[in-house]
């Protein structure tokens, strides 16, 4: 079977590419592609901005798509000591001014669903809407997402990053995809998942993540509109609760996606991209 | 294991790699040694790659096959050729 002219992309950065400088030592690498309304992709420490190409085509073709790594992460800049989530919140501030964005959609996906919410508290002005994919918020709390991530870090701790994968691979991909891409599928996404990330990167992820504001209060103040892409078989959510969740945001829709768990773009990235159009188109026409 | 079969496993996989990316421009500059993933092959590039070596090979891949084996049109052809006995 030929490869897919579509997917023909890989991880690799762009060398030439520019930096972004949003702080004081920090320069941040990141891609924009297509023109429009901005749709900004925020990793969720297991990712790095080439990764998302082969799920964002359509919408860049749309919109403008802006992906970039996190500090510490990836090809941008790595200081001593981690950044807090303030401190990456500000990261997206000026990665938007530095790209003269007044206002853009983000896109959070697990772990950086957090991220995205306390961007759109921090700075409303800034944030058109949201788009949650697996969000890792709970109807009382976070304590689900909390231990699922300590749990990630003692395997990757005591027995390395492949053992994390192994740990990681049945919980977060869904039972469909699982058998669909079978062993194959299973290795060439860890060859990726190892590509994109060194231990150290995602012991400091992991570490972040158990860090912030658990309580579900916040989400009713956040003003934009929301979308909760949640596969049906997320290991954090169940359909009924995302619908729930939805419903503690003002502006709070859930869309249910079929077969697709924690990572529903990896899932299904054509119809993850339909729903994020949907919602942008929705939401514009309200503006 | 003898180089004449490891060779062989390479022209191989060479071939499946040209059948998959439609001609052999990309393939014939691809260094034996050389990262896969380097080279710009794709998680699903490579997800192809191992499907057709299963039906080429006639193996199953398995889930704890060690990550350097995939690395290299080298390390798959030995790993193919350590297959065998």
């Amino acid at each position: 079977m030929p490869v897919d002219e579509e997917t023909q992309q890989d991880l690799s950065y762009h060398q030439d590419a520019p930096r972004a400088r949003t702080r004081d030592g920090v320069e941040l690498y990141y891609e924009s592609v297509g023109e429009g309304t901005a749709l900004t992709f925020l990793n969720n420490f297991f990712l790095s901005a080439p990764f998302w190409r082969e799920c964002t085509g359509e919408l860049s073709r749309r919109h403008r798509v802006v992906t970039y790594d996190f500090c510490n992460h990836g090809a941008s800049t790595r200081l001593s000591q981690e950044p807090t989530w303030e401190e990456h919140a500000a990261d997206v501030i000026g990665l938007l001014d530095a790209l003269e964005i007044e206002s853009t959609y983000l896109v959070g996906t697990s772990a950086s669903t957090q991220l995205a919410r306390d961007v759109a508290l921090e700075y409303p002005d800034r944030v058109r809407g949201l788009v949650l994919a697996g969000p890792v918020f709970g109807l009382r709390g976070m304590r689900r997402h909390r231990q699922l991530n300590r749990a990630w870090l003692l395997t990757l701790k005591n027995e390395g990053i492949a053992a994390l994968y192994n740990h990681m691979y049945p919980e977060v991909i869904a039972g469909e995809m699982n058998e669909e891409g079978g062993t194959p599928g299973f290795l060439g996404l860890r060859e990726s998942f190892m590509a994109m990330n060194t231990p150290e990167e995602l012991i400091n992820g992991l570490t972040l993540a158990q860090q912030g504001d658990t309580s579900p209060e916040l989400l009713s103040r956040v003003v934009a509109p929301t979308l909760i892409v949640l596969g049906d078989d997320d290991i954090l959510l169940s359909p009924g609760r995302g619908r729930d969740l939805a419903a503690l945001f003002p502006k709070g829709h859930c869309e249910i996606m079929p077969n697709a768990g924690h990572v529903p773009y990896l899932d299904d990235p054509e119809t993850f991209q339909t729903l994020v159009l949907k919602f942008v188109e929705e939401a514009e026409a309200h503006v | 294991m003898s180089d004449q079969e490891v060779e062989a496993a390479r022209q191989r996989i060479r071939g499946l790699l040209t059948g998959l990316f439609g001609n052999d421009r990309f393939v014939s500059g691809v260094p034996d040694d050389m990262s896969l993933r380097e080279a710009g092959v794709s998680s699903t590039g490579l997800v192809s790659l191992l499907v057709a070596m299963e039906d080429a090979f006639g193996f199953e891949w398995d889930d704890e096959v060690h990550p350097e084996v995939l690395r290299s049109i080298d390390s798959l052809a030995g790993h193919v050729v350590a297959l065998r006995g």
